[in-house]
């Protein structure tokens, strides 16, 4: 019997140590009977936009190479077209209709406070983060079943700026929209203060000096504050998945690419001259005021995308060579779209064209080395009920989607629903909105209460599957299709109306 | 200490501290009262009224805020930049026609942005071709700067028609900048009543 260590046997051991560790954290996970999920939210990420989808540009080189082993949803729909109701719809598995959080920097309705994304992994360790202060008002209803939610300023560039979220908690969105009118003198070369924004700008500017030259079109922001790095949030990210207990539910929301579209300096100015040339559409009737740069803010986007990318890339490697991978749904989603086109830029638009609702969902399957393309249509709802069937949860009852394609054994096809109503009373009946219908290949746009729009409402109706674009309005060609689909989603919004009459 | 006892020695007196106050919060009140009036149609519309008064209430705050850190800094600097010989009266006129004209021209700068006026193409140009249009540009925007506090100053120091001239504004416009203070105290009970609330 050996009663010393040689050099030799030690060397032998120190190299097996890092697989050692590895085999025995797997084993503690597999041994604790759940898998890891972590869904990882870009915000106001158009599927649109994501060569994966067939964009012209190639806006997502990585991601692309990663969906070779991924079940990619081609036809996926957010549940709203802007934060609160994507977010809540996502986190919450029911329509905006159903759980009320539709105007800005809403809140779901009380019964979802408890029937959440992480009230459905009661035995996981839970944790979440978001740049976004609108989802950041979701996540704090959600606190109580959260293990670790991550402050949403301690990944953002400290500053002036995070004054005013941690003096005014509980207002934290209006108080930081009139700390960017009174002392971001820069936005637009005017702000409320004639003399405290010059100086604050330049201490802070003075703060983020290294930084400048990295983000030439400057810092990636939410707006009030000094502005963040994606980097350091998914290295933080990276850093707790490492250190937390498994099984984990991680929700992670990366602000990126959602606007300002300040892109890192390695992707500015990578589509700049490509010749790609923007599908001409006409000017829509929600266009508030008509964007003279669309194309060069689309670029701009485009090539903000390409950080995401990047990042996502990074996360990616990070878990599998860690060997979380091996044990973890990896999910990639986004909670709304975004629009370069028809004189509108952004996504606070009452219109729902597919660029501003048709959202990236890839998942990343433990042990899959092919891809799937799923091309029926799906809906955010469905991600809550797919991963709970697929980690041995029970399905809540509450959650109004289903299982997703291919983990689910019909194949019969379903009615996609999208819901704006910003400024519809939160309790009350939906009487000023935006809806689309999605069926087979039509999707059916219905509008009203809009002052601007006819007293009967606006429908358009197109074939999302030959027009893609949504470049021809079938519903005077197509009146039989464009009623039936009008009566049905008539009968659903009296229906979802009923408990507010 | 010093400053503290500086300030004594001067006889800083109450009633001019407060004129001086004023003066110090108007133009900074009536700005941020002009640009969010042109706010509020895209607030209301982006979010809703509610909101909208908000972001005025907490603008309303900020400027306050602003006024006083101005008065502060500007009382403090009048203890070094007027001679000790000067009645209380005369110092805080002083001072208020500096604050004046700093705020005029901080509103002529952004209003240079809101009326989108531009230096010519040809001056543009012109600095371009000398190799240093930031300095340029500095030393045109000083050519008015300059003059517009000079000549007021040696008004000033000239002639005692000007002290008196703004004290006058300065007792006009006490009624006009209590009514302001009113609204940063409702300002303030809607912050209080949102953050209660929420």
């Amino acid at each position: 019997m050996k009663k010393q260590f040689s050099r030799r046997d030690f060397l032998k051991l120190a190299g097996a140590l890092p697989a050692g560790l590895a085999a025995s954290r797997l084993s503690r996970a597999f041994q604790a009977g759940g898998q890891n999920v972590v869904i990882v939210v870009f915000d106001a990420f158009s599927a649109y936009n994501i060569s994966l989808h067939g964009y012209a540009r190639a806006t997502t080189p990585n991601i692309a190479r990663l969906a070779q082993k991924a079940i990619v949803y081609h036809n996926h729909y957010a549940g709203g077209n802007f934060t609160t109701p994507g977010t809540a719809s996502l986190l919450t598995g029911v329509l905006p209709w159903t759980h009320r959080a539709f105007q800005p920097k809403g809140k779901v309705t009380d019964r979802f406070v408890s029937q959440n994304i992480f009230s459905a992994f009661p035995n996981h360790y839970r944790i979440a983060y978001t740049h976004n202060g609108w989802a950041n008002i979701l996540l704090n209803q959600f606190r109580g079943h959260i293990n670790e939610l991550i402050q949403r300023e301690k990944l953002l560039l400290s500053g002036f700026d995070s004054i005013v979220p941690s003096l005014f908690r509980e207002d934290e969105d209006i108080a930081s929209v009139s700390w960017v009118r009174a002392m971001k003198v820069r936005e637009e070369g005017y702000a409320y203060s004639l003399f405290l924004s010059h100086l604050i700008e330049d201490m802070q500017d003075r703060q983020i000096e290294n930084l400048k030259p990295i983000y030439p079109r400057g810092l990636p922001t939410s707006g009030a504050d000094n502005g963040f790095l994606l980097e350091t949030a998914v290295d933080h990210v990276m850093n707790r998945l490492s250190q937390i207990p498994q099984p984990f539910m991680g929700y992670f929301h990366f602000l990126p690419p959602h606007d300002p579209y300040n892109t890192h300096r390695d992707f500015a100015d990578a589509f700049r001259d490509d010749g790609f040339t923007p599908i001409e559409k006409p000017v829509d009737i929600f266009a508030k005021r008509v964007f003279k740069n669309l194309p060069a803010k689309r670029r701009e986007y485009d090539e903000f995308i390409l950080y995401c990318d990047r990042e996502f890339q990074r996360l990616y490697d990070f878990l599998e060579s860690s060997g979380l991978l091996e044990n973890t749904w990896l999910i990639l989603t986004s909670d709304h779209g975004e629009l370069n086109e028809r004189g509108i830029s952004g996504h606070s638009t009452d219109a729902l064209y597919e660029p501003v609702v048709r959202i990236p969902l890839m998942i990343f399957e433990p042990g899959r080395t092919t891809g799937v393309d799923v091309h029926e249509h799906t809906s955010a709802i469905d991600v809550l009920p797919t991963l709970a069937h697929l980690t041995g949860q029970n399905i809540p009852q509450w959650v109004e989607g289903t299982i997703l394609p291919p983990f689910r054994a019909d194949h019969r096809t379903r009615d996609i629903y999208v819901l704006r109503a910003n400024n519809n009373a939160q309790y009350a009946p939906l009487t000023v909105a935006s809806t689309t219908l999605v069926r087979e290949n039509y999707k059916l746009h219905y509008y009203f209460g809009y002052p601007i729009v006819p007293q009967e409402g606006l429908i358009k109706l197109f074939d999302v599957a030959a027009d893609p674009e949504e470049m021809n309005d079938l519903s005077a060609f197509r009146k039989g299709i464009a009623d039936d689909l009008l009566r049905e989603l008539k009968e659903k919004l009296a229906q979802v109306d009923e408990p507010y009459l | 200490m010093n400053i503290l006892s500086q300030f004594t020695a001067r006889r800083y007196s109450t009633r001019g501290l407060w004129s001086l106050f004023l003066i110090c919060a108007f133009p900074l009140h009536v700005w941020t009262i002009i640009l969010y009036l042109r706010d509020v149609s895209w607030l209301s519309e982006r979010t809703n009224l509610w909101d909208a008064i908000g972001v005025g209430a907490y603008g309303l705050l900020y400027a306050f805020v602003e006024s006083l850190l101005a008065f502060i800094g500007v009382a403090l600097l009048g203890l070094f930049l007027t001679p000790k010989g000067w009645t209380v009266e005369k110092r805080i006129s002083f001072l208020s026609l500096l604050v004046l004209i700093l705020s005029i021209w901080g509103m002529i700068a952004q209003l240079l942005f809101l009326w989108k006026v531009f230096p010519p193409a040809w001056i543009v140009e012109l600095l371009i071709r000398w190799g240093r249009p930031l300095l340029g540009l500095y030393l045109i925007s000083l050519s008015f700067v300059v003059p517009s506090v000079v000549l007021p100053v040696y008004l000033f120091l000239r002639s005692d028609r000007t002290t008196r001239a703004i004290q006058e504004f300065s007792e006009r416009l006490s009624p006009l900048m209590t009514a302001y203070l009113f609204l940063d105290l409702a300002g303030l009970i809607v912050v209080i009543i949102r953050n209660a609330a929420m």
